[in-house]
């Protein structure tokens, strides 16, 4: 294992001088909780947090995004939009990297989604180890600790001092240019690897499926239909928290919006979940996924199943921000994977 | 083509609403170049029935609102309801919940019998409304945005999901999770969520979801330790006329 | 790299209004393009400044030039184009989906069971069939509507019940108080009046959500194979293209791996029909 060094100080002031040069994302506090956030200064940045509130997706996936903007007065034109500038994101947790590796494929797979793609060139991204886990979070059992791809470096808190793992060449530019660091001696990768290893026991015990993720699978396909899908959602509210805070969903809705003047427009994607009621109704009323219970399992069949297929891994990196968010608690994976596991 | 008119109407309410729409300012005036607005209390003192779109603030209390929302339904090819009164009955159907002449002792003193107010209903109840502009107060982009879709020949389409939704869009950390409750698992969205990210709760304001979960929200209230009475009242501050869970 | 989502301008040559709900439209594309669809593929229209719906392309391939579209009003989008008129532009994405079996089918009989609007895409595969005739072996349609008044493309129906190298048959579930002569009942009822040769014919089914299980079941009594059934379905759409995630049929994009679907591939999938 190779591995620079950066003091506490280091590390600010090579955050200080990202911020100098660019658009720089990271994660700060926000109302007793965490939110990734445009960082004004480095001190704001938090890398000892447990979850944040959304994802990192929002920035390369944004809640709003314009596709195309057109005039259709005095003569319809079009032109195709793509919002793209180049940002630095700080403070990812490998599940949520691991979410974002995802969503690059299911993008970029038979059409290439341009506007997905270009925004996603331009971020750069800084991991981050967790230091804790949040009491939701089971991503020891998602194989969500670690991720090989997808970061830029990879920093971790090697007790006061940080540890950094280059992943392109680009993040290795990025620290030659803006940072103090020394090399790791032996005894820096030691405390790095003992910290690796410690990671898998981070989630708490109570939050663990019993079973393997290729097993969840089978164990969803087995159980399509077992009563528990109604039971627990009858619960449900259909409001589809447990889509909108989840790292991997990436289902949108397209809506188009005219100026006050009728004339120029624009037509735009927002984030949309399968969990709310009409996502599944045509024009003639018909709505093919009318039953809660409809809608409700689908969401499992979609991560365990549908994408797992697509991904050969299921969909879900154990974040565990659905199972927090959902009011009744019916949405959380491990419940209900367990559940299924032990229904013969 | 010829401008649409557009005419004002209030019933029981505060006018707040009519009031966001006047504070639209700038954007009022650009509005102004596709309308001719021919009744709006709030600005202008001439009055004309001669009008494409009504506008209509307030809920219906007593019986001579029906015959001047029937008049007004005549007159008008398109008749929209704004803010919660009109909507939802808004926070006069309280008064539902209680019994009629206590209420009107209360509002009216000695002078009780000269007032012939009845349950507080939304407009629909009485005419045919074409679209609804949800909230207390309503938003001024939503009307904007309704005034596009009409301009425009669309149909106005609300949402219809959870405020919590619009909530987790906004990032914000659930009031259940500080020690408060809310009723916007139940509320139609549309408002962004804006009372929790401001820092207080949903109370309901835009009204019940088409298919609400209200024995759902009951148990969740419940179990955050709401007594029996204290969940009836969040229910009915915006759903009396709706109606809460059984 | 070209975005996904800008649709290329197009205009509206032809407009004219078929049923009190339907509305004909031929489109020309304005960099003079051909579509290059196959029969059985939709376009994503855009009305600018009002949205975009999936729309089945109604014309054979072999009509050069320009594509034909039919619109049923039901909301937005399909509300203000039955407002527009020849010369208006619009926006075109697509040729999308899969389309239907028009090389397997090559020597076979084919059997069209059309309902209602569910002829607009049909047609397209129809009059691919009737352009190339010789290629194809017997041919039959059954078309079926509510009342006489929502027939569409009547000069076409007349055409083909008058050919001979077609078997053409058409019913209504009611005939209102017009002058209907012909067969009533729902489409199911012309089933026992048609001769076919199961192992040879491939039947291809486009209707109304309800339509399909009766039409299926009547299909397969007549013993034509599971892979032999063809079906076209429609679903909410959003993008076309295999990313927005409404169109989901189980796990399988209606967009990317429908419209068309031939039956044997979706009988396991419990939201299909
Ligand atoms: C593959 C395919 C082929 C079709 N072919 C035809 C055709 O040839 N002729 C025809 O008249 N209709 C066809 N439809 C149906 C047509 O797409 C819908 O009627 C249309 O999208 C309704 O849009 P709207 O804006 O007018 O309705 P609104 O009710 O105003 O739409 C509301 C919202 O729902 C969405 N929506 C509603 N119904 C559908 C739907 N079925 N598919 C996708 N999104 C929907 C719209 O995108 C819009 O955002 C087809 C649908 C599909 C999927
Ligand atoms: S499962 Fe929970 S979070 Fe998801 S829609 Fe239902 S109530 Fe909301
Ligand atoms: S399904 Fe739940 S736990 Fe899994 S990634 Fe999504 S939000 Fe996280
Ligand atoms: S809805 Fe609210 S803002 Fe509007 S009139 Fe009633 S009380 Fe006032
Ligand atoms: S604060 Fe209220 S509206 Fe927001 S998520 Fe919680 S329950 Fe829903
Ligand atoms: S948060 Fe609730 S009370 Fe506040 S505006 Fe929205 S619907 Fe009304
Ligand atoms: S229409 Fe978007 S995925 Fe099929």
């Amino acid at each position: 294992m190779n591995a620079k060094i950066l003091t506490k100080e280091n590390l600010l002031s090579f955050v200080q001088n990202l911020i100098k040069t660019g658009e720089v994302v990271g994660v700060t506090k926000k109302d007793g909780k965490f939110a990734f956030d445009h960082l004004k200064r480095a001190s704001d940045l938090v890398l000892d947090y447990d979850v944040t509130l959304l994802p990192p997706k929002k920035y390369v996936m944004p809640q709003r995004e314009t596709l195309i903007k057109f005039n259709v007065k005095p003569e319809v034109k079009v032109e195709a939009v793509v919002e793209a500038t180049p940002f630095t994101l700080i403070g990812v947790h490998p599940y949520d990297l691991k979410a974002i590796n995802q969503l690059d494929r299911l993008f970029e797979e038979n059409h290439v989604d341009t506007n997905y793609m270009k925004r996603r060139e331009q971020a750069t991204i800084i991991a981050v180890t967790p230091t804790r886990a949040s009491k939701w979070s089971f991503w020891s059992s998602m194989n969500s600790i670690f991720v090989e791809t997808g970061f830029d470096l990879l920093l971790t808190d090697i007790g006061g001092r940080y540890a950094v793992e280059i992943g392109t060449a680009h993040g290795d530019e990025l620290l030659k240019k803006h940072a103090k660091f020394e090399e790791a001696a032996p005894a820096d990768i030691e405390k790095l690897e003992s910290i690796r290893s410690a990671l898998p026991k981070m989630c708490s015990a109570d939050r663990k499926i019993n079973a393997l993720t290729h097993e969840m699978t089978a164990i969803l396909e087995i159980h399509r239909k077992s009563e528990l899908w109604e039971k627990r959602a009858e619960k449900c509210y259909s409001c589809g928290s447990c889509n909108l805070i989840c790292p991997t969903c990436y289902c949108f809705d397209v809506k188009e919006e005219i100026d006050l003047n009728l004339k120029d427009g624009s037509r735009y994607r927002v984030w949309d979940g399968c969990l709310l009621e009409d996502f599944a109704k045509i024009g003639s009323g018909e709505n093919f996924r009318e039953k809660r219970a409809d809608r409700f399992r689908h969401r499992f069949f979609r991560k365990w199943s549908y994408l797992a297929a697509k991904l050969t891994e299921p969909a879900c990196v154990g974040c565990g921000r659905c199972s927090s968010v959902c009011l009744p608690d019916i949405a959380d994976p491990v419940k209900v994977i367990n559940e299924l596991k032990e229904e013969k | 083509m010829t401008k649409p008119k557009v005419a004002f109407f209030d019933f029981a309410s505060c006018e707040g609403d009519q009031l966001q729409i006047a504070n639209l300012e700038e954007k009022l005036l650009e509005l102004l170049e596709h309308v001719e607005v021919v009744s709006f209390r709030e600005v202008m003192k001439e009055h004309s029935d001669d009008y494409d779109i009504a506008f209509i603030e307030g809920s219906c209390t007593r019986e001579a609102d029906e015959a001047r929302l029937k008049k007004i339904r005549s007159n008008a090819k398109i008749v929209v309801a704004i803010g919660a009164c009109a909507t939802i009955a808004g926070i006069n159907a309280l008064k539902n919940t209680r019994p009629l002449d206590q209420v009107r002792k209360e509002v009216y003193g000695d002078n009780a019998k000269w007032y012939e107010t009845y349950a507080a209903r939304p407009i629909d109840a009485v005419i045919t409304v074409d679209f609804k502009l949800h909230g207390c107060p309503i938003r001024g982009d939503e009307f904007l945005a309704l005034c596009k879709a009409l301009l425009t020949g669309q149909k106005f389409v609300v949402p219809d999901y959870p405020v919590c939704a619009e909530c987790k869009l906004a990032e914000n950390v659930c009031v259940f999770e500080k020690g408060m409750t809310c009723v916007g698992p139940v509320t139609r969205a549309g408002c962004g969520a804006c009372c929790v990210t401001q820092g207080a709760v949903c109370w309901g304001c835009r009204g019940l979801v088409d298919d609400p979960n209200k024995n759902a929200h009951k148990e969740v209230l419940d179990k955050y330790g709401l007594k029996a009475e204290e969940v009836m009242n969040k229910f009915n501050l915006y759903f009396a006329y709706q109606g809460g869970p059984k | 790299m070209e975005s996904l989502y800008r649709p290329e301008l197009a205009t509206i040559t032809k407009a004219a209004p078929m049923t009190a709900t339907e509305k004909y439209f031929e489109i020309k594309l304005n960099s003079g393009r051909e579509l290059g669809h196959k029969p059985g593929q939709f376009v994503e229209v855009s009305v600018f400044g009002v949205g975009e719906a999936p729309i089945s392309v109604s014309s054979s391939p072999t009509k050069k030039g320009a594509f034909d579209l039919v619109i049923r009003k039901v909301g937005n989008v399909t509300g203000k184009i039955h407002n527009m008129t020849a010369g208006s532009t619009i926006g075109i994405r697509g040729p999308f989906g899969t389309h239907f079996p028009f090389d397997e089918t090559k020597g076979k009989d084919i059997l069209f069971v059309a309902g209602g609007i569910g002829l607009v895409p049909a047609r397209s595969f129809i009059n691919y069939v009737l352009d190339n005739r010789k290629d194809y072996n017997r041919v039959t349609v059954l078309f079926g509507c509510r009342n006489p008044n929502e027939r569409l493309f009547t000069d076409e129906l007349s055409l083909w019940a008058k050919r001979d190298d077609v078997e053409f048959l058409e019913t209504v579930d009611k005939p209102l108080d017009t002058n209907w002569k012909g067969n009533c009942g729902v489409i199911t009822t012309l089933f026992p009046k048609i001769k076919i040769e199961p192992a040879n014919t491939f039947c291809v089914i486009v209707g109304p959500p309800i339509m399909y299980r009766f039409v299926i079941k009547e299909a397969l009594d007549k013993h034509i194979p599971r892979h032999h059934i063809y079906v076209s379905l429609e679903r909410r759409m959003k993008c076309g293209v295999g990313k927005c995630g409404h169109c989901q049929i189980n796990g399988v994009y209606c967009c990317q791996e429908g419209p068309v679907f031939k039956y044997s591939d979706i009988t396991h999938l419990e939201e299909a029909l």
